[in-house]
């Protein structure tokens, strides 16, 4: 059958480890990066400090992870085909890392090399990251809405590359080509592509797929799944008008794009709490828990947006996108990203294992890859820091001890990650080992 | 003598890998001839490559409620 040979094709758990492995670094980098910095890293958006933690956490430690766990999740869920997935990962793997390290390190330092060195490894890296992706996504055997929804993340990651690299040549003093866009113009459609079209358009696929698979809850309705990606994508539609040239009389229709993407986050994630809410099993895990902290973060990220948008005096508040920004990073997507983590290394361990493991020895289950004590605390952590971090935006005392408790929780993150993998080599080599 | 009855796995509360966890230890088992049907909500991909590689026949119907029935033989 088709679909089998997919997964006997499907990458090595080096793949997608070697991205999971990588990325907590680069929280651990960015709390003491913020910890080293102090209050004026939180000064505005636009502080060096707040540019290099938001490309820390988005195009490092976030895309790490979403890089890797695609590579292997379109082969093992939808029975997609990477191409020559060893050779991709040995490139887009050291490009996307450095290329992270640069970016951060020209907002730090304000060099223009740094920047034009960085759109360099990116272009390269993501585009062929997005090449073999698209490929997969169109020769897939799978049916159904979760795969167009992935379709269109990646596109939208497509946008998001593009106009970041583009805001990269201007910052480098390369932009000449590009004068026609303001630069402010080119950034707000590559935040909304980046936080909307991508990082929430690849959650909202996902989760399509894992949350009735892991967490035993109901599918989601049809009429939803369908009208939260299209719904999302006519309002980045409108809300990129303002890219048309002579678009200054279209604000009426971003700011009904925005409301409109507001409202149908908010609506995915009073959906995802009610369909756990109504899960098969009530027992919970850690990574349940996560994903429920996001959710909630969605509410309250989505619930303060409006409340900017009802009281402009309000939403000009230099802090105000700090506060959006740090619950959606941290807040939404690190949290799910925490917890998928937690779910994914323990399920391909077994699955690795179970394929190279024959009869004689079973591997071990599913709870004895990471201490689920261990899990928690870090949890803990991670909700300590997303409180702090918050604290933080409206009490400058609070950023400090923020940073290294958010270092903490990654480097924490990290420890777990690697126990878990030592697991998966550790039965390897006993296995190995057996005449 | 007819043939044995098959045995079910109803996979639809568990959480995986526990369904294949069941599943690999039942084929373990399971006489020459005699079949293993599973219940579960999507299409279990793994399992197949793992049936395949063991020399296991198998087909999945559709169910009218959405879930998918797959009926496994050991040859």
């Amino acid at each position: 059958m088709q679909h089998a040979l997919s997964f006997e094709q499907a990458p090595p758990i080096s793949v997608p480890y070697r991205f999971f492995l990588t990325a907590p670094l680069f929280g651990v980098a960015a709390g003491l990066i913020l910890a080293w910095l102090g209050p004026q890293a939180f000064a505005s958006r636009w502080s060096p400090g707040a540019l290099a933690l938001t490309h820390l956490l988005a195009a490092g430690f976030m895309l790490q992870v979403m890089c890797g766990a695609l590579l292997q999740f379109v082969a093992v869920v939808a029975g997609a085909n990477i191409w020559r997935p060893r050779l991709v990962a040995g490139i887009v793997h050291p490009l996307a890392t450095l290329s992270a390290v640069f970016l951060a390190t020209a907002f730090l330092s304000g060099r223009q090399s740094l920047y034009l060195f960085a759109a360099g490894l990116f272009a390269v890296g993501a585009g062929l990251f997005l090449t073999v992706m698209a490929l997969a996504l169109m020769r897939t055997p799978a049916r159904g809405m979760a795969i167009h929804v992935l379709r269109l993340a990646l596109f939208g990651l497509l946008l998001t590359a593009v106009l970041g690299i583009a805001l990269a040549a201007i910052l480098g003093g390369r932009g000449g080509a590009l004068s026609a866009w303001p630069p402010l113009t080119l950034l707000s459609a590559h935040v909304a592509w980046g936080l909307a079209g991508w990082a929430l358009m690849l959650l909202i696929g996902v989760s399509y797929l894992v949350v009735p698979m892991f967490q035993l809850t109901p599918a989601y309705p049809q009429w939803l799944t369908r009208l939260l990606p299209l719904g999302l994508l006519a309002a980045l539609i409108l809300w990129s008008l303002q890219l048309l040239p002579g678009a200054a009389a279209l604000q009426t229709w971003q700011t009904t794009g925005l409301l409109a993407a507001l409202l149908l986050s908010g609506l995915y994630a009073l959906a995802t709490l009610w369909l756990q809410s109504r899960r098969r099993r009530r027992q919970t895990d850690v990574s349940f828990a996560f994903w429920r902290m996001a959710m909630y973060a969605l509410l309250v990220l989505v619930a303060s947006w409006l409340l900017f948008e009802a009281f402009p005096r309000l939403g000009q508040d230099a802090r105000a996108p700090l506060w959006l920004g740090l619950l959606a990073l941290p807040g939404v997507f690190l949290s799910v990203i925490m917890g998928m983590l937690y779910k994914i290394m323990p399920f391909l361990n077994w699955l690795h294992l179970q394929r190279s493991a024959g009869t004689t020895t079973a591997p071990p289950t599913m709870n004895q890859m990471i201490s689920h004590r261990n899990m928690h605390t870090q949890m803990l952590l991670h909700l300590a820091a997303l409180g702090l971090l918050l604290a933080g935006v409206l009490w400058p005392l609070w950023v400090r001890p923020a940073g290294i408790a958010f270092s903490a929780s990654c480097l924490w993150l990290e420890w777990n990650l690697i126990s878990a993998t030592r697991v998966y080599l550790n039965f390897r080599a006993q296995g190995s080992a057996q005449p | 003598m007819g043939m044995p009855e098959p045995r079910l796995i109803d996979g639809r509360g568990m959480l995986p890998p526990e369904p294949l966890e069941r599943a690999m230890a039942a084929l373990d088992t399971l006489p020459s001839g005699g079949e293993l049907v599973m219940l579960l909500h999507g299409e279990p991909l793994p399992l197949y490559a793992m049936l395949d590689r063991r020399g296991f026949r198998y087909h999945a119907v559709d169910c009218a409620d959405g879930s998918r029935k797959i009926h496994i033989t050991k040859p």
